[in-house]
């Protein structure tokens, strides 16, 4: 791709008649595509040259605006607000701050599906262009409707400053995000004035609804309804555009017609005292439990060390060949034009893998580089390594493969017809679960009320910020360091030396630090093309996946139907459940059977029912990878049974504290399998908070949109269950320079690993956490502790800092004896070295770093083994310690637009003593509002097995505006007396209950509960009106 | 084709080639050795890799190389040095930083919206940095953190 920069107008449109050739004013919009997987233009043609970014006044009293001008430009106008106040509204909804210095006012009119011009189009804006033939100046409206020539500036009037006016951008998000639809609109005693347009919805004046105005709101907004036109998109419909639109044009012109108050049935629970130990997590610098994080100022200055940021002088660039189509069979792979490019260092295909040509953490199904059958889009053919990242590109469209499609299975339904295309040989059901306790027929035929609903949830992306990469370089001796963010180095190492055929010995795993995990980087993501790449080269190579790529390669959250039929006798207590899982498991296994076991291990939540019955059906589809995601199907599953349990409650009149504690577990009760389970158990105290909540007295907002609470149970187990091996080792060693090593084999993704490592170390050593550096993330540091997954890492640095404690302490005061001569028996740990004991002075008599220097070579180490407590069953996987939640949302819903906004969020939470109070914070916030995406925005979505979400402008994460405004998390410390098992892992536990929290909250709001996540604004309003219809 | 640059990178004058159609985030990460913007989408729909250009916040990733000619280029690393920034500091002390990766580019935002807007509501703190997403904190702490330095600077 060029970039011409023509001098004067006629070079510039004599460029634009060139094919292949853009014009271009920010670019901004031609990003999105390329940044998604599309082709380049040929050419750029930068119209910055020709000097078309004033502002002035114009010969009306308006605004005359170059074509150049920035969206910035205009919003820091400052005759705008007075000139057309509408226009300074509006400006401010598209994109960000930084997007809007960039985007310019001909990008809008150029593209012709700018946000901007419908309030262009209802100020009556002017067009002055530089037509094919003559100048050109004519209304927008009719230049849109025959773009003729290059936009030169657009001239607006001065708005009418008797007239109401209304403004409104409906987006995918509340902010930073594409148009769903936006509409302008002016009324005046004399005259209206419409606009709509935005996205995909072509931008228009109104003129039909336009004369509707003066017969009043009724008649406006259908005849908005019937004139808009609005096509469907893979988000909306094309019919909700137009009924949305027509709302709010009507709402902003006419004012807000009251709503009647929503009638529910549901009752409010009674106020009562929260359970005494509870307290307020506060959040800021301060306080004696708040500590910085010792990564934290890498991180602030941007020099954290990330494994893609690493650069050397011989290092390639590497690059990997997706298969870009769902399902195929390779005919041919040749490879030779690419191997022959100057500049290819090595190119790897299937033929290069010199062990097992498989991988997967559980179940090794997952081909390293494809030789036969191509399963998903993202599936790798080939990779190559050059020297620079062009060359890479250019090989990469050298290698010439020839496939023959397949048929494609697109859903789970489709995988388990009976004459399906079978993707893996054992057939397409990749497990199933069945179980049945009671007798469930005879449950809901003594049933009082029963309910049922079918619950859908989203193929949810992890979106970390730095997507899968790192490097990877082969050693003098034999040894290969392989370097990609991950979550596990230990195993990564195992997985590597099967497929590379090598010892594990000779293979140097590093995993830290990362930029975001939650589960997305627990399996092998590049890992193997980038190690068969260094291999074959002999040098290094740097790998950094495009965010389109990691769309298209990475594991997503399983997506769950879920039909759940609940019945309850006439006093609430249930009598009978009966759960049918559906799940989509992808191309591969990965993690995906023990995601949808764990679901169904949730099937009963924290309830009691005398008869159960569940099955669950994992399919292989080829809708990407599914895998692990924070959460692992029990969040999934929780949005179900806690949506059912508010359902039975307003049958039976009960208020949502109370039919759930007529149905709690009680401590010391099995689990679901039968299984015995560790003590700690807080169910009833965390629903003692939640019925505390003073979100059921929240008082509704000034707007009249109607308001509800809700709330939701949950549990999350910590390890990863009877079954896998789970233990691990760690040390405690003193370092050449003095300060003291906690080594872990876990990885820091941003969760707080090392800050937890010194909050355990200096808690069980009785020294500062700031004699102590924390290691991890490095098979040759560190030993191994087991994988950065499943809430285990607070348990693991407990364990290893208990376990190597004792043993460091003794041989390190020992070491003081000898350099100081007081007795060991004296001395004790304290910050900065070694105190004699039995006295109130702090004040070391020897330093760590002095004790290192005597110690010369024989530095004190202890190095300590774990297991993870387990529990007895072992017909199927289950968890035996866990962490309890209680979560509250409190939500309004746009009656135009069936948006649901949070209020409020609470979490109240049961995890044992809070080892590192930021670092909880943390996780929990976090994992509230990554449950908040999954529950309202986020979906990654498929056709035929193709990825439509290609990237962030398509894939929703939550931006700053969507997160509640207000945001409470408590903790609950204790744990039972005889409790060995310290403080649980929170990691999980923030995401678990958002989801039914929020459906229950709306239902509160509206009387009906969402059942598909992400709870589409569209569904939202048909409840909202099929419920008030009742 | 290439074309040459002159521009100023963190105070320092840099000449150098780029490539028609490169990216001032690739031109900072893989010629200039500057690692401090990230990248996170390469579309603009991240600010992982938010700069400032002549004092503007302004996205690498959308930014023509070649248009930066005679410009004062600004990461995170110019606001480091010598002394950490007060947001800097403000950030570690509220955890506002978990995986990290979007902070550069976050406390580039911010400072641009502390440069002309001392006093910002916590509204317009917002607004600054709607265009960032964090994936890992839910964005309570970093408006804190700004909101602190606010209250300090404005204080001092």
């Amino acid at each position: 791709m060029k970039v011409l920069r023509p001098g004067t107008l006629g070079e510039a449109r004599a460029l634009i008649a060139r094919p292949g050739h853009v014009a271009v004013g920010g670019g901004t919009v031609l990003q999105l595509g390329w940044a998604s997987g599309a082709t380049p233009p040929e050419a750029l043609v930068d119209l910055s040259r020709l000097g078309l970014g004033d502002i002035a006044a114009s010969a009306d009293g308006g605004l005359t605006i170059g074509a150049a001008a920035t969206l910035a430009d205009i919003e820091n106008d400052p005759q705008l607000s007075d000139t057309a106040p509408l226009l300074a509204r509006a400006v401010r909804d598209i994109g960000a701050p930084g997007i809007r210095r960039l985007a310019t006012l001909g990008g809008q009119i150029g593209w012709g599906a700018g946000c901007l011009l419908p309030a262009l189009l209802a100020l009556d804006a002017r067009v002055f262009a530089a037509g094919s033939t003559d100048p050109v100046d004519m209304p927008l409206a009719d230049w849109l409707a025959a773009p003729d020539g290059l936009v030169l500036s657009v001239t607006v009037p001065p708005q009418a400053p008797d007239a109401t006016w209304t403004w409104r951008k409906i987006g995918l998000r509340a902010a930073f995000t594409p148009s769903v639809i936006a509409v302008a609109g002016l009324r005046s005693e004399a005259s209206a004035a419409l606009g709509a347009g935005g996205g995909p919805v072509p931008p228009r004046r109104l003129p039909v609804s336009e004369a509707a105005v003066a017969e009043g709101p009724e008649a406006l907004r259908l005849a908005l309804e019937a004139e808009i036109e609005a096509p469907d998109c893979i988000h909306r419909t094309g019919r909700y555009r137009a009924r949305v639109a027509a709302a709010a044009l009507t709402r902003g012109l006419f004012g807000t017609p009251r709503a009647p108050a929503a009638e529910t049935s549901l009752k409010v629970p009674a106020a009562e005292p929260p359970p005494e130990g509870l307290r307020s997590l506060e959040g800021g610098p301060g306080g004696p439990e708040w500590h910085p994080r010792p990564d934290g100022r890498a991180k602030i200055t941007g020099q954290a060390g990330y494994l893609t940021d690493a650069r050397a002088p011989d290092m390639l660039v590497g690059r990997i060949l997706r298969a870009g189509r769902p399902h195929a069979r390779i005919l041919s792979l040749d490879t030779s034009r690419a191997e022959t490019l100057p500049g290819v260092a090595a190119v790897v295909t299937h033929a290069d893998v010199p062990g097992l040509n498989a991988f997967g953490i559980m179940w090794q199904d997952q081909p390293a580089l494809c030789h036969d059958v191509i399963r998903y889009e993202g599936d790798p053919v080939a990779a190559v390594a050059a020297v620079d990242e062009a060359t890479a590109e250019t090989a990469l469209q050298a290698i010439e493969v020839v496939y023959e499609d397949l048929p494609v299975i697109a859903s789970p339904a489709e995988a388990l017809a009976e004459d399906a295309t079978r993707l893996h040989q054992g057939g397409n059901l990749a497990a199933g679960f069945d179980l049945e306790r009671g007798d469930v027929e005879a449950g809901f035929g003594a049933a009082a009320h029963i309910v049922e609903a079918t619950y859908v949830t989203p193929r949810q992306m992890h979106v970390f910020l730095e997507t899968e990469g790192g490097w990877c370089a082969p050693g003098d001796d034999g040894t290969l360091t392989v370097a990609v963010g991950g979550q596990h180095g230990g195993r990564d190492r195992e997985q590597l030396a099967r497929i590379l055929d090598m010892p594990e010995e000779r293979l140097h795993v590093i995993t830290s630090p990362t930029g975001g995990g939650f589960g997305g980087k627990d399996e092998l993501t590049v890992q193997p093309a980038l190690a068969l790449l260094a291999l074959k080269a002999g040098r290094p190579v740097r790998l950094h996946l495009s965010r389109a790529e990691s769309v298209l390669a990475g594991v997503k959250r399983n997506p769950m139907t879920i039909r759940m039929k609940t019945g309850c006798d006439a006093d609430g207590r249930l009598l009978a459940q009966e759960v049918e899982l559906v799940a989509d498991c992808g191309a591969y296994a990965s993690l995906s059977p023990a995601v949808a076991e764990t679901a169904l291990e949730h099937a009963l939540g924290p309830y009691l029912a005398p008869a159960l019955k569940t099955s669950g059906r994992l399919a292989y589809t080829n809708n990407g990878v599914g895998g692990a995601f924070r959460g692992f199907g029990a969040n999934q599953m929780t949005f179900a049974i806690e949506c059912q349990l508010d359902r039975l409650a307003a049958l039976t009149g009960l208020d949502p504290v109370e039919i759930r504690r007529r149905n709690l577990r009680r401590p010391g009760m099995p689990g679901l399998m039968g299984h015995k389970v560790a003590g700690s158990e807080r169910l009833a105290e965390m629903l003692a908070a939640a019925a505390a909540s003073p979100l059921w007295s929240a008082r509704a907002g000034p707007d009249g949109d109607p308001e509800g609470t809700g709330m939701a149970l949950n549990f999350q187990g910590n390890g990863l269950g009877s079954l896998p091996q789970d233990d691990g080792e760690g040390e405690l060693r003193l370092a050449a320079d003095g300060a003291i090593e906690i080594a872990s084999g876990l990885d820091e993704m941003g969760q707080g690993l090392a800050t937890a490592l010194q909050a355990v170390g200096a808690a069980r050593l009785g020294c500062a956490r700031s004699d102590i550096r924390p290691v991890y993330g490095d098979t040759q540091a560190a030993p191994d502790s087991g994988s950065t997954s499943a809430s285990r890492g607070t348990f693991a640095a407990w364990s290893i800092a208990r376990g190597a404690a004792p043993g460091f302490a003794e041989k390190v005061l020992a070491l003081a004896a000898d350099l100081t001569g007081v007795e060991a028996t004296s001395l004790r740990l304290v910050p900065g070295g070694v105190a004699v004991a039995g006295t109130n002075s702090d004040a070391p008599i020897a330093r760590f770093a002095d004790l290192a220097r005597h110690a010369g070579t024989a530095l004190p180490r202890q190095k300590t083994a774990f297991a993870f407590p387990k529990t007895d069953y072992t017909d199927g996987n289950a968890r035996f310690i866990h962490c309890y939640g209680a979560t509250l949302a409190r939500v309004a819903v746009d009656p135009v637009t069936g948006e649901v906004r949070l209020r409020a969020l609470e979490m109240h939470t049961a995890a044992g003593p809070v080892i590192d109070l930021a670092a909880y914070l943390g996780q929990i916030e976090g994992g509230l509002i990554q449950g908040l995406g999954l529950t309202l925005t986020e979906d990654t979505l498929f056709r035929e097995g193709r990825v439509l979400t290609t990237n962030l402008d398509a894939y929703m994460v939550p931006s700053i505006r969507d997160v509640a405004p207000s945001l409470r998390v408590t903790a609950l410390e204790d744990l039972d007396a005889d409790d060995p098992w310290g403080p649980r892992g929170v990691g999980e536990l923030g995401i678990g209950a958002v989801t039914p929290a929020i459906a229950n909250a709306v239902a509160a709001a509206i009387g009906g509960w969402p059942v598909a996540a992400p709870f589409s604004p569209e569904a939202i309003l048909e409840l909202a009106t099929g419920s008030a219809a009742a | 084709m290439t074309t040459p640059v002159h521009f100023t990178h963190n105070g320092r004058p840099v000449s150098l080639f780029t490539e028609a159609g490169e990216s001032l985030l690739s031109l900072l990460r893989l010629k200039l050795g500057d690692q401090t913007p990230k990248y996170g989408c390469g579309q603009g729909g991240c600010g992982a890799c938010s700069v400032r250009i002549d004092g503007q916040l302004r996205l690498a990733c959308l930014t023509l190389a070649e248009t930066v000619d005679g410009a004062e280029v600004e990461t995170v690393a110019a606001l480091s040095a010598p002394n950490l920034d007060p947001l800097q500091e403000a950030f570690m002390d509220h955890f506002a930083a978990q995986c990290g990766y979007c902070t550069p580019g976050m406390i580039v935002a911010a400072r641009t919206l502390l440069d002309t807007n001392p006093r910002p509501s916590r509204d317009e703190v917002i607004e600054a940095i709607s265009g960032n997403l964090c994936r890992c904190t839910g964005y309570e702490p970093i408006i804190d953190a700004i909101l602190a330095v606010a209250a300090q600077e404005v204080s001092a």
